[in-house]
């Protein structure tokens, strides 16, 4: 009887190192697999001498936590600080190069030319190139804020897409755990999928999870919206195609409950669609009203007085706007007015306009005229424009650039507010990324693969294995001599 | 037993991601290095970028004032001569009337020098450069002063038309030989003196009386032209054509001596004047060469204020560079070795 007892027990070893074998192999093959985890094989002894072998699966709820939380902030800080560099470069161009103040700069610079020789034709002309060039700083600026809204709401409805159709592919791994889990079957495979599904919603949406019975799982934004129970919930997004200054962009609704926009260059967004948000209902809006402030500033500077001494109201001189010829109202932002600023045609000889109107005024009307001799070298309102620029006046402080400043400082200070998010968005991003790093790293080492553990391990196996083997041709040679004895 | 675990994997990553942050600050200390400057400055000012903006604008907008003040240096300069040789002409015309008061002098001569007088003003007062005429005010393209010596010329004509309506014949009748001191007096008085001083002028000058501005420095301003309707120019007009036109042979002696004394006091008073036309101008040349040098010396503090805010250190910048070379290097040999080090190498 015992003879045969070890030669089941050496079958059942050779059976269970086998399969450990296997499990080895399979941990080797996904030692570069991100989201694989590591597997364990644990002998248990059955009845005496049985042994059979279970799976278990390494895993680390708390650091595959902090990792979630760690992508999703570093995500929405990466896709804001992209945007708002995006943004940076469009309006203000490298080293603010193409900026409103470095063309205002520009302008004061062509003004005092003119007014050095306000006789010449040609340096006429040319302040009025470097007028041209400041409405186009400004407009392009506008343009430029307008796309980057628009291409944060084509990111966010991709995003939204991204995450309904990732949300669909939880359903069926969360349902193949549930029914590996109720079956009794090894549920590793489906454990792996499921985790790695979540890392990916978690890049578009800060996610919290719940893990019930049968390890079924519910996610919820971390704001406490649901986004997952048994079966999907609806993220939905209504995108828009156009943006204008106006234009007031859709929520994105989680379950019927809006997504919050975080606030900051280190923002407190955290997924994709958060930092999306941000850009397209903040940072862009502020920066648009700051371009509209400037372009305000302007055409109120280069106004025309009435010189007739007959109480006309000041009428839109170098600068011009869709609403002109009156003035935008004081104080407040006008929006748009970065998008519909434009050179007076009377002094553009573009349009048919003459240079000299900005020296001798009257571009609306002869009331207007201040060089009413038509003296060649009439330097006074060109001189006086050139102290506008540099005396305060009133900005609207929702803006977010002071409220009394020059032209020409609040063009600089429009510069500050910008860079110094962008500054602070590019720390936090650093700081952000080392963190998803260093969590990666850590929930690495707690549940992923080491090749030369498993190799030894293998070595092990190999022994035992022909351990076993010995043992059976061992028993095989002892029956041998039993059964010769018999003979 | 339970030991520290480490992951395959993590071991290669956490290489990757120190890799990729040394090399992007390569990239960076490299550029920093060969510019001097740092690398992208609106990183690294943050919220005080919009002051390297401003005061790059601002060492820009300083220079063209230092142009434009060169500008307004020559004009001035040429300004500064012109009324110096007025001067000269008019001490010339003194003289000669000096010497005919004490009876020394041919009246034949003092009309010649008033002649050539007017001729010699109205070249000076026509001076243009750059194609702006020097002393017409603000009216830069039209030329301020009508030639007298021509006889269709407006302040000619006036001038002949008030002796005529005066005495009721021209300069040259024989009968003007008997106008005396006393009409000759009056003449001038109530009759010529207008026509330099009042309304007439014009017909005499289109230039302006508004002197050309110009901005010399970023809150200042400063006349920087003299116009040819100041009292100066008016009087040695009027004593150059008093002594010019009213020195005919058929004039009396009591007459002649009118013209001479008046003509004398004029030239006095007009010398007296543009000599301190000249001081004024010369006060104006020095504020433009003091605001100059005020603003180069701006320029070289902005451009200072610059180099602090966006100047890099060549040698931290070029240590940096050589200790992330070095980093980088060791970083590479430590992969390469960490892929040896596998226990697949040990096996048999």
């Amino acid at each position: 009887m015992s003879l045969s007892t070890a030669l089941n027990i050496a079958q059942s070893a050779l059976l269970a190192t086998s399969r450990q074998t296997s499990i080895v192999s399979r941990n080797v093959t996904n030692a570069s697999n991100p989201d694989y985890n590591r597997r364990l094989s644990m002998l248990q002894s059955d009845a005496p001498g049985v042994h059979m072998v279970s799976i278990q699966r390494a895993a680390d709820m708390s650091l595959f936590r902090a990792n979630l939380g760690a992508v999703s902030s570093y995500e929405g800080q990466a896709s804001l600080r992209t945007a708002i560099e995006a943004m940076t470069q469009a309006v203000n161009g490298i080293d603010s190069a193409s900026s409103p103040a470095t063309a205002i700069g520009d302008l004061y610079e062509a003004l005092q030319f003119y007014a050095a020789n306000p006789s010449n034709a040609s340096i006429a002309e040319r302040a009025i190139d470097a007028a041209r060039q400041v409405v186009r700083s400004l407009n392009n600026g506008a343009a430029a804020v307008n796309a980057a809204r628009s291409q944060a709401d084509r990111n966010i409805a991709e995003s939204v897409a991204d995450l309904n159709g990732l949300l669909a592919e939880f359903k069926t791994a969360n349902d193949a755990v549930i029914s590996a889990t109720i079956g009794g079957r090894d549920a590793s495979d489906a454990l792996d999928k499921r985790d790695a599904l979540l890392k990916r919603i978690s890049e578009h949406i800060p996610i919290s999870t719940i893990t019930r019975d049968n390890n079924d799982m519910v996610i919820t934004t971390t704001s406490g919206a649901t986004l997952f129970e048994t079966i999907p919930r609806e993220v939905s997004f209504q995108a828009k195609l156009v943006y204008g200054a106006t234009t007031v962009g859709n929520q994105v609704m989680v379950d019927g409950v809006p997504l919050p926009v975080g606030t900051g260059g280190d923002t407190n967004s955290a997924g994709r669609i958060a930092g999306y948000l941000q850009i397209r209902d903040q940072i862009a809006p502020t920066f648009q009203a700051q371009l509209d402030e400037i372009a305000r500033g302007l055409i109120s500077a280069f106004a025309e007085t009435d010189q007739s001494g007959g109480a006309l109201p000041a009428r839109a001189g170098l600068f011009t706007w869709s609403g002109g010829p009156g003035l935008p109202a004081a104080g407040t932002v006008s929006p748009g007015l970065a998008g519909s600023i434009s050179t007076n045609a009377a002094m553009d000889s573009t349009v048919g306009g003459n240079a000299f109107v900005l020296r001798d005024g009257g571009a609306n009307g002869a009331a207007y005229v201040a060089n009413t001799s038509g003296a060649a070298s009439y330097s006074a309102l060109l001189l006086g424009y050139q102290a506008k620029l540099d005396e305060p006046m009133a900005f609207d402080g929702s803006a977010g650039a002071g409220v009394s400043a020059s032209v020409m400082t609040y063009s600089t200070n429009s510069i500050s507010w910008l860079e110094g998010i962008r500054k602070s968005a590019d720390q936090a991003e650093l700081a952000k990324s080392a963190l998803v790093a260093r969590t990666s790293e850590a929930l690495s080492n707690a549940t992923g693969v080491n090749v030369d553990q498993e190799l030894a391990l293998l070595l092990e196996l190999e022994h035992s294995y022909g351990a076993s083997a010995r043992l059976l041709k061992t028993v095989d040679e002892m029956l041998g001599t039993l059964l010769a004895l018999a003979d | 037993m339970k030991t520290t675990y480490v992951s395959s994997n993590a071991i290669n990553q956490a290489l990757r991601y120190s890799m990729l942050r040394m090399q992007a600050d390569l990239t960076k200390s490299q550029k920093e290095m060969s510019t001097l400057r740092v690398a992208d400055v609106g990183l690294a000012l943050g919220s005080r970028t919009g002051l390297s903006v401003s005061l790059n604008r601002d060492v820009a907008r300083l220079n063209s004032l230092m142009d434009s003040n060169a500008l307004a240096s020559s004009r001035l300069a040429s300004t500064q001569t012109a009324l110096g040789q007025l001067a000269d002409r008019g001490e010339d015309l003194r003289v000669t009337l000096a010497a005919a008061l004490s009876g020394n002098a041919d009246p034949g001569v003092v009309r010649d020098d008033g002649s050539a007088m007017i001729e010699a003003m109205t070249a000076i007062l026509n001076t243009s450069i750059n194609g702006e005429y020097l002393f017409a005010g603000i009216n830069t393209d039209a030329q301020p002063i009508a030639d007298f010596s021509d006889p269709a010329s407006p302040n000619r004509v006036a001038f002949d038309q008030a002796f005529f309506n005066r005495f009721g014949f021209n300069q040259d009748d024989p009968a003007a030989a008997n106008i005396t001191k006393a009409q000759m007096e009056a003449f001038i008085d109530t009759d010529v003196v207008p026509l330099f001083t009042g309304a007439a002028w014009s017909d005499w000058s289109s230039a302006s009386d508004q002197p050309i501005v110009s901005r010399i420095g970023l809150n200042e301003t400063t006349e920087t032209s003299v116009s040819a309707n100041i009292s100066g120019v008016r009087k040695l007009a009027m004593a150059a054509v008093l002594s010019g036109r009213l020195m005919s042979g058929n004039f009396n002696e009591g007459a002649i001596a009118a013209v001479v004394e008046r003509s004398l006091g004029f030239v006095a008073e007009g010398v007296a004047e543009v000599t301190d036309q000249r001081s004024a101008t010369g006060v104006a040349e020095t504020r433009i060469k003091n605001a100059t040098t005020r603003i180069e010396m701006q320029v070289d503090l902005f451009e200072r204020n610059i180099g602090d805010l966006e100047g890099v250190d060549p040698y931290e910048a070029s240590t940096r560079v050589t200790a992330l070379m070095t980093q980088i290097e060791t970083s590479y040999s430590l992969t390469a070795r960490l892929q040896q080090l596998s226990l697949l190498n040990y096996l048999p």
